[in-house]
């Protein structure tokens, strides 16, 4: 029940000191740990930049969720909000204080771990009511919020087992069983359901949503799967090479990609991406792309306009559910068809690169491998990409 | 909502001093109890500091006197230390020989799953036995039963195999021969086991696929289970050869530290415990331990090195 | 042709079984023989040990372990107290700090922990010797000899049982149980007392064992310490045994005594034979 703020956050692990982070678990984390082996991050004299120039503005009861690929600075910025991880810049604030140099302890968060790390030796029920025994609550108290909360994740008849007994799923409740007794300012969530089988991770999503309208407390999410960011979160903030590349409601980011990095990584299947041009004809953006001209729709040609965004050699992306079958238009071989159910699935090599179409199955015309067809798509779902800096030029 | 504004440094969420706090019981115990003396030993070496009778003498700086002491020849006309050191040696080989032949055989008994041994914890937990049993009992054990009186002289002679009892313990070959039979008791289950644990650490199907290629198990041995098994051995070999070194126990109490007969069984710790008794020879027992201590320095240097080529 | 073959094969089997468990009982039986003659002797009478060789139990026992017990030169009694209290405390003050230390260098990050980790490993190889005369020294400048907690505290700094734990701790907790309780609020002492400790009970008990059985069985430095006779530990006895005159001797009553200086490590190794064997490997072989 907090609103956090977060002003240019900045994270830099000094060279001389690696990071030794060994744990049975924590394969993920090791990767995040060592972000430097894998990524592009900045390498200043100080050390490797890990997060910087993170501004957020997260407020109260809010779901935001972080989303990038591995290394780019998400559960570094999440374990800085939780105080695991020091704050080499910037200033954090929960519920209007400044918190960068108070310990986890005193910051009145819970977190749930990725690993779940769930203390082997004691039951359920002291697992979850540990926190509270620490702050000395009495015993009658913390009894009836560890039912509370067991009764809430659908746990009450495991609490006397010892985590071992559980699986998958149920660890993963007592996880969420333990951060939630204390009722927290603030719950982070690293990876939570990554440790979990695909059936059993779209359960506890839909858990996860119903459990956040239930306690009113503010949620800061961590995931590497756009999907969960999508289905869970408020807003989300989607993570690059350390810098917040975009924040926003899913729809927005979803319609509205900023760059050419997350309309390639929000959305599956992913997003086309063509060479084309941007044509300006008295007065009108067109994005034109081999004998097809296809003209922006209005409200792009207003944005496009009150940047003054001049002709060039674009980026154009047009998601595979945008793209339609035509007479004449882009042209490409179909490799292969996939039937999924209500629409199908066209994997098509056009101008020598992959690319996928969704088309609707009634409207599909026997379409077979080798086959060459014509691809066209309207005005407003034709996505404009800086070739210099690959950013949105509507933006 | 921003109460403070200032800027403020971030220090306090470190834990590296956690580290510190967490550590330092064990550096300050070492450092008093353990590097201290290390350090008074080797500043012993190089002073005259003995007590004679009720007099102390010293200390009195000799420089290098006590090393030069120690490598000279002594009344019996031989040099104490290369003596002793040699005795050390010669009573480790005679028992880590058969000790290093039986463990290999046993372990590759054990995992052999063609064999396929019932009651192997068993056999482990019997051969493993004589290992935690205390050194100084097990070798006054054997000084009595192995006795001009003792059960073993009673048996020989009444079976008829000899006619006077054998002095066990007052010849060369047969003390030398107890000593290693006790070391090799001692030892052999426990290089067994981790021999064994080195060779189960092996991917099972290297042996199977060898199999399958038609090897047999002899060169299954030779070219799978020991090459691969090399830096394990070496580990294994090497600090059996760091404790060999320090051998004292046992010969101690069967020989009542006098290395009978002639001190052919003296070793080298022996001859710093004769330092360390009445005479309290400071400086000749100083000597003596960084001799000690340069051997098995060297030595831990090659662990180190096959850890490290194990590691890779 | 294709079933003689087999057969073959079979019998060869069956001679290496033979031989391999022929081998096994001999090894078995010579690691048992002279323990077992110790506990014959133990039940006969001074005469009937003169009087010849036996492998089947008589009656002198209790006898013998009335002498034994009340012996007027060798207090085996006050030996084994002496001796207990040195093994049990040096057990628990070795296994308490060396997981402390390791925990210290396996969790938190700090300068010159690399170099801490990798001295601990290169002074575990010294020699305990090495230190013995610097020891002695300052022992009898102190007129600190014949005090059994100097034998006990040098045991909260072992290398080799921090090197265990170390281990131990990097193979069975991960960092994130260590930052799930930072976050329950946990501070940093009682996360190692109440998480890190009860997750690493069976190394502990593992290095208990093997702590409790090396002081018990400890001879070299205790025998320079300790001359006073309510003082002595059972190795310094059993070694008086030695030194002393064997004629004059009941050897029924020595070889009780012997038995009974092993025989708190037997009865601990007959209970916990299975994880001592277990421990053996786990700490020592991987680098």
């Amino acid at each position: 029940m907090a609103e956090v703020i977060l002003k240019n956050i900045k994270k830099v692990y000094p060279n001389s000191e690696p990071k030794e982070k060994k744990g049975l678990f924590g394969k993920k984390k090791t990767e995040e740990e060592k972000p430097h082996r894998t990524h592009h991050l900045q390498i200043t004299d100080e050390g490797v930049v890990a997060v910087q120039e993170f501004s957020l503005d997260i407020k109260d009861k809010e779901f935001i969720v972080l989303v990038g690929p591995s290394g780019c600075g998400k559960s570094t910025t999440l374990r800085m909000v939780a105080g695991l991880e020091e704050i080499s810049g910037g200033e954090l604030y929960i519920d209007g204080n400044l918190v960068n140099s108070v310990e986890p302890k005193d910051r009145d968060i819970a977190m749930v771990f990725q690993s779940y790390a769930l203390y082997p030796h004691m039951t359920v029920y002291d697992n979850m009511a540990y926190s509270l025994k620490i702050k000395n609550v009495p015993k009658d108290q913390i009894d009836k919020k560890v039912r509370e909360a067991a009764e809430i994740l659908d746990i009450s008849q495991y609490l006397n087992r010892k985590p071992k007994a559980l699986s998958g799923g149920q660890r993963q409740r007592v996880a969420i069983g333990r951060a939630i007794v204390r009722d927290p300012k603030v719950l982070l969530m690293d990876e939570p359901l990554s440790n979990l089988d695909a059936k059993l991770r779209n359960q506890m999503r839909a858990e996860i949503i119903k459990l956040r309208n239930r306690i009113n407390t503010t949620f800061i999410y961590v995931t590497h799967d756009q999907t969960e960011a999508m289905t869970l979160g408020d807003r989300i903030v989607v993570m690059k090479d350390g810098f917040i590349q975009q924040i926003g409601t899913p729809q927005e980011v979803f319609d509205h990609p900023s760059n050419l990095f997350v309309a390639g990584f929000i959305g599956t299947p992913q997003m086309n991406f063509f060479d084309a041009r941007l044509a300006l004809k008295n007065g009108e953006y067109y994005v034109e792309i081999d004998d097809i001209s296809v003209k922006l729709s209005e409200e792009k040609q207003k944005r496009l306009r009150e940047k003054g965004v001049k002709e060039q050699e674009v980026t154009l992306g047009v998601r595979p559910e945008h793209m339609n079958i035509s007479d004449k238009g882009i042209e490409g071989r179909i490799d292969v068809t996939e039937l999924m159910g209500s629409s199908c699935h066209l994997h098509m090599t056009i101008k020598d690169k992959d690319a996928i179409v969704i088309v609707p199955r009634e409207g599909n015309i026997e379409n077979h491998m080798g086959q060459k067809i014509h691809l066209d798509f309207s005005g407003n779902v034709a996505h404009i990409f800086s070739k210099e800096d690959n950013h949105n030029l509507e933006y | 909502m921003a109460k403070q504004n200032t800027a403020v440094k971030n220090k306090s969420i470190s834990y590296a001093r956690w580290g510190y706090i967490f550590i330092i019981p064990f550096f300050i115990v070492y450092a008093i109890f353990t590097l201290y003396p290390q350090i008074l030993t080797v500043y012993n070496s190089f002073f005259e500091y003995y007590r004679d009778g009720l007099t102390v003498v010293g200390p009195r700086f000799v420089g290098l006197q006590n090393y030069k002491t120690l490598f000279e020849p002594g009344a019996a006309g031989y040099v104490p230390i290369f003596k002793y050191l040699g005795n050390t040696v010669w009573l480790w080989l005679l028992g880590a020989v058969p000790q290093f032949l039986i463990a290999m055989m046993l372990a590759l008994f054990f995992t052999s799953t063609r064999l396929n041994i019932k009651g192997q914890q068993f056999f482990k937990s019997v051969i493993y036995m004589p290992n935690l049993i205390m050194a100084s009992c097990f070798a006054m054990l054997f000084f009595s039963l192995f006795s001009q009186v003792g059960p073993v002289n009673q048996f020989l002679v009444s079976s008829g195999a000899i006619s006077t009892p054998i002095n066990f313990l007052g010849m060369q070959v047969t003390v030398q021969t107890l000593i290693a039979l006790m070391n090799f008791l001692m030892w052999f289950g426990n290089t067994t086991i981790l021999l064994m644990a080195g060779i189960q650490g092996i991917d099972e199907s290297m042996f199977e696929s060898a199999r399958l290629d038609g090897s047999t198990s002899t060169q299954v041995f030779f070219n799978i289970t020991m090459p691969l098994l090399m830096p394990i051995f070496i580990y294994v070999f090497i600090t059996s050869m760091i404790g060999g070194i320090q051998m004292f126990d046992v010969p101690q109490v069967l020989t009542n530290g006098k290395g009978i007969p002639n001190n052919t069984s003296t070793t080298l710790i022996m001859y710093l415990n004769q330092f360390l008794g009445i005479s309290k020879n400071y400086g000749m027992a100083g000597a003596v331990s960084v001799l000690l201590f340069i051997v098995t320095a060297i030595l831990s240097i090659f662990v180190f090195r096959t850890i490290r080529a194990d590691n890779k | 042709m294709k079933s003689n073959a087999n057969k073959t094969a079979e019998i060869k089997l069956l001679i290496s079984r033979i031989v391999v468990y022929a081998i096994l009982i001999f090894l078995s039986f010579l690691c048992l023989f002279f323990f077992y003659l110790m506990l014959i002797n133990s039940t006969r009478s001074n005469a009937q040990l003169q009087s010849g060789f036996t492998l089947i139990p008589q009656n002198n026992l209790f006898k013998n372990l009335y002498n034994a017990w009340h012996d007027g030169d060798i207090n085996i009694p006050v030996g084994m107290k002496n001796s207990f209290i040195v093994a049990m405390c040096s057990a628990l003050l070795t296994t308490y700090f060396s997981a402390m230390t390791a925990y210290g260098t396996y969790v938190y990050n700090f300068k010159g922990k690399r170099f801490v980790h990798l001295f601990i490993l290169a002074i575990m190889m010294i020699p305990s010797q090495v230190s013995a005369v610097g020891f002695i020294q300052l022992a009898f400048k102190y007129n600190l000899t014949n005090k059994l907690w100097l034998l006990i505290i040098p045991s909260i700094a072992a290398p080799a049982t921090y090197f265990y734990m170390r281990q131990y701790l990097q193979a069975t907790l991960p960092i994130d149980m260590v930052e799930a309780a930072r976050i329950d609020g946990s501070s940093e002492f009682k996360i190692f007392n109440q998480i890190v400790l009860p997750i690493m009970k069976p190394a502990i008990a593992v290095q208990m064992i093997f702590s409790f059985v090396a002081s018990w069985n400890n001879y070299f430095m205790p025998a320079l310490l300790l001359n006073k006779p309510d003082k002595k530990t059972v190795p310094i006895m059993i070694a008086t045994l030695r030194s002393a005159d064997y004629s004059k001797f009941d050897m029924g009553k020595v070889y009780m005594l012997m038995v009974m200086a092993i025989l708190p490590v037997m009865i601990i190794y007959i209970i916990l034979s299975k994880s001592i064997i277990k421990g053996v490997t786990s700490g020592s072989v991987k680098g």
